[in-house]
């Protein structure tokens, strides 16, 4: 909540001091004066906006994630490592629940082909 | 769900290879009705996906809809010829799925996954011992399949001939020496073969590899493999501490036994915290003190 205010806050400073600076130069072109530095003020004013905003910035970072290798392994199930899935076998008994068949045409059981 | 998370999540369990059929197959075919499949390359793999999803769970309209879409584009891909052989296995007998798998491998012997799923498929015949046979034989010719390693080593284990899952564990650490699952299940095996000094050694690796990174155990307890493991040690240790039998496979016990019981106990104690699982906690303390 407050980074989001700091952002804001930081970004609407920025917006000002880049406004100031446009008028403070149409200012001086209009009394044909030489362009000359840039008033102290709007110096300040975005130097502070810079502050703000790389605070508010890094308070919005989202939580860090962990990289090391032992943090994902702890995060694994067996289930996922040891799933084999090359030698998988997709008829089993769940075929009976989960049909949409009427009827499953009932599978030679396995003893007979030998 | 929205659409990019239910993606999101399909795409996370092709990569870690988890089976999650029901759930697959929920999204998916939602998806492909809503025709918001996705269309670029992830759209094949996604289709893959759902097709063995819907033959998992006998949907079997949904199948031949994906496996059409993949025919069409991929004609004569060994894997779509394997994805075609999948869903034979669901309304055919075995024989007419064998002879289909024998004459992909006779067109193409280098179809390793032809190949495995004819072992699969004599696996479910029962004739596990012409199974043993051919993944012997496919694991001479393709030796970096940790998959099929591991294979053999499940069926060792089913028919409690441990020494032989053992040196087929081995072969499938040499190939995955980083992966702790690996050891846990050799540690596993090795206990369940009485060799506890061995299993103790191979635990207490694993958990070196799982819990190597944190920096305050104290705070966090562990989960998953990590407990799992633990539960493992305290097994171990407790038995060795009242004289187990000797090593079948000459491995000497650690010399800190005591220390590792209750360390072991410590470990598994403190991730049963809070109210829910009072007594459960009580359970284990009273296992724990019991002789």
């Amino acid at each position: 909540m407050l980074a989001r205010v700091l952002l804001l806050v930081a970004t609407c400073l920025i917006f000002h001091a880049a406004f100031s600076t446009y008028e403070h130069l149409s200012y001086l072109k209009a009394l044909e004066r030489p362009e000359g530095p840039i008033p102290k003020s709007i110096l300040i004013e975005t130097v502070v906006a810079l502050v703000l905003g790389i605070v508010g910035a890094s308070l919005n970072a989202p939580p860090l994630k962990e990289i090391t290798w032992s943090s994902e392994m702890r995060k694994r199930t067996i289930d996922e490592m040891d799933s084999r899935l090359g030698f998988a076998n997709y008829v089993t008994r769940g075929r009976n629940i989960f049909t949409s068949r009427q009827a499953i045409p009932k599978q030679p059981s396995p003893r007979e082909d030998h | 769900m929205s659409l990019s998370d239910s993606l999101q999540k399909l795409a996370s369990y092709r990569v870690n290879n988890s089976r999650a059929s029901q759930d697959v197959f929920k999204k998916g075919e939602a998806l492909l009705k809503a025709g918001k499949a996705p269309r670029d390359e992830e759209g094949w793999a996604f289709l893959e996906q759902l097709a063995l999803a819907a033959i998992d769970l006998d949907r079997l309209e949904v199948a031949e809809i994906c496996l059409q879409k993949l025919a069409d584009k991929f004609p004569g891909s060994p894997r779509v010829d394997v994805l075609t052989g999948i869903r034979m296995e669901a309304t055919q007998g075995i024989t007419p799925v064998l002879e289909y798998y024998n004459e992909l491998l006779l067109q193409d012997p280098t179809n390793a996954a032809a190949w495995k799923r004819r072992i699969s498929v004599l696996r479910r015949a029962r004739s596990v011992d012409k199974a043993t046979e051919e993944l012997i034989e496919y694991l001479d010719t393709f030796y970096t399949d940790p998959e099929g390693w591991l294979e053999l080593a499940d069926i060792y284990v089913s028919n409690r001939q441990y020494t032989s899952a053992l040196q087929a564990l081995s072969h499938a650490l040499v190939l995955n020496p980083q992966n702790p699952f690996t050891f846990v299940q050799f540690a596993e095996t090795a206990y369940s073969a009485s060799d506890l000094p061995l299993a103790l050694k191979m635990f207490l690796l694993a958990i070196d590899m799982i819990e190597r990174d944190l920096d305050s155990p104290e705070s966090t307890p562990p989960t998953g493999l990590a407990f799992r493991t633990w539960w493992g040690i305290k097994l171990s240790t407790r038995h060795l501490l009242e004289g187990g039998p000797s090593s079948p496979s000459n491995t000497s016990a650690p010399k800190n036994l005591k220390a590792l019981d209750v360390l072991a106990t410590e470990r598994i104690l403190s991730a049963y915290k809070g109210k829910e699982l009072e007594y459960q906690r009580r359970l284990v303390e009273g296992w724990v003190v019991r002789k």
